[in-house]
């Protein structure tokens, strides 16, 4: 059983055509589920691009509804709207695409937000982000994160993350993959925090899966990492 | 879980493109080269000097000339354009075949008139050009010399950029380290053909398992994922 956490769903602008990709990609390194956003929700439109999503999910995709910090009567709706159904379980939400920076006065009234819905968020983090991104954790009650990326080349920043609040949550996906990245997240941070996300269907699963791979981890934490804490965090049901 | 083995089953790497001996002073020592690449199917390497690279190209290349198990790529300094086409010309009499150009680690730009000074003399001497930096500005001090060219850092997002220089330049190739995408070496292999597809892990800098994982799961002809795997390169450096 493989989890992905930080999945997408949808076109992208890049010279690539994966919009109907989502299961095949997932097919070839055995990824059984994923929690996929509406690329349209990220990078351009919240309301249309969740609303497109709940469409199309299927019985291996479950769905983050995208909040836009900018945006948040709209989020409001869309999580009243979609999280009762039970086929979205958390919130996406993208620093960048929206202007937020994690220390941005609407990025927190957003993080409020989906801490009052009592659902995990995954936000894009990269660099020393990632502290900014504990400090914040820490400041809202209740609130669980998942810093996406784990700050890329920021690694050892969202190291010191984890370790200092235990409601943030780790996931390793990025195009790059330098060599013992994972090894050494996984020797510092409580394994519980761990979990496994790709970005497909814009990065290909190679690269979180082959990092990881790379890590020859205990299958105890393997079996964490994979599925367990994933299953825990959004509350799955697993068959 | 996570059984990388498994999945990239028979292939082998029969010449890597992108190796490197040597440290990087500002990062961690790395681990010894051919213990990386020992624990993966990649039977033998292109190297590089990073000493060449980063302080002394003479003592540098002539390190990486006295490796016999790699096949020796020589590196030149762009901050110093006069000694480089003086290194060129010595390493070409000693048989070298490839130099790799490091415009990122020496801070020089594409429009420095050293990379094209230094295009010029590969060209009058026949030595293929392997190169770090960015595609969408190294193509252009590399194009109209009849250069064979291989492009090291073209990352997927860059990809549109890597396919229309190659349609007018048939010495222009790509490492698909970075080509990491769910399609990206589908598309290329489409449109310019799988022969300016090479494989390059980076040892002992990056995991070489990514784009070993992701050759293997492609939808290329097993022809076709052998000429990545080594087949190209030994045209360009072993003709």
């Amino acid at each position: 059983m493989i989890i992905d956490v930080h999945a997408h769903w949808g076109p992208w602008f890049f010279t690539m055509d994966v919009a109907e990709a989502n299961h095949a990609t997932m097919d070839r390194y055995g990824i059984d589920l994923a929690i996929v956003s509406a690329t349209e929700a990220v990078i351009y439109d919240a309301p249309a691009g969740n609303r497109a999503l709940a469409e199309a999910l299927t019985d291996r995709l479950y769905g983050y509804v995208t909040v836009n910090p900018r945006r948040l009567a709209d989020a409001e709706r869309d999580l009243a709207a979609y999280l009762p159904t039970g086929r979205f379980v958390g919130v996406k939400i993208h620093t960048d695409y929206t202007g937020s920076p994690v220390t941005s006065p609407q990025m927190r009234r957003a993080l409020e937000l989906v801490a009052s819905y009592g659902v995990p968020a995954l936000v894009h983090t990269w660099g020393a982000s990632v502290l900014d991104l504990a400090r914040v954790c820490e400041e809202i009650d209740g609130l669980r994160v998942i810093a996406g990326h784990m700050g890329a080349d920021g690694f050892r920043h969202a190291i010191e993350a984890a370790r200092a609040c235990e409601r943030l949550y780790l996931e390793p996906c990025w195009s790059h993959f330098p060599a013992g990245r994972i090894a050494e997240v996984v020797a510092a941070v409580d394994h519980r925090q761990l979990l496994f996300g790709t970005d497909a269907t814009l990065i290909d699963p190679s690269s979180a899966y082959g990092a990881v791979a790379a890590a020859r981890l205990e299958p105890g934490v393997a079996e964490l990492i994979a599925w367990r804490n994933a299953a825990s965090l959004f509350n799955l049901e697993i068959p | 879980m996570f059984d990388a083995g498994n999945l990239i089953g028979e292939l082998e790497v029969t010449l890597d493109i992108d190796v490197l001996v040597g440290a990087h002073p500002d990062r961690d020592v790395p681990r010894p080269v051919l213990d990386v690449l020992g624990e993966h199917p990649i039977r033998h390497a292109a190297a590089a000097s990073l000493r060449a690279a980063l302080f002394d190209v003479e003592s540098g290349n002539d390190e990486i000339l006295a490796r016999r198990e790699f096949t020796p790529v020589a590196a030149v300094d762009l901050r110093d354009p006069i000694g480089a086409a003086r290194e060129l010309e010595r390493v070409a009499g000693l048989g070298v075949r490839a130099v790799r150009l490091f415009p990122e680690e020496q801070g020089v730009e594409a429009g420095f008139p050293s990379v094209r000074h230094v295009a010029r003399r590969c060209a009058a001497l026949g030595l293929a050009v392997l190169t770090g930096g960015d595609v969408r500005r190294f193509w252009q001090p590399l194009s109209g010399l009849g250069l064979d060219v291989v492009f090291l850092d073209t990352h997927f997002y860059h990809l549109g950029d890597f396919l229309v220089a190659a349609q007018e330049e048939p010495g222009f190739h790509t490492s698909t380290r970075l080509l990491n995408s769910p399609d990206a070496l589908e598309i290329a292999a489409a449109e310019t053909g799988a022969s300016r597809l090479l494989y390059g892990s980076r040892a002992p800098f990056y995991e070489p398992l990514v784009p070993l994982l992701r050759l293997a799961t492609s939808g290329l002809k097993p022809d076709e994922v052998a000429a990545v795997a080594g087949g190209n390169a030994r045209r360009l450096l072993h003709p």
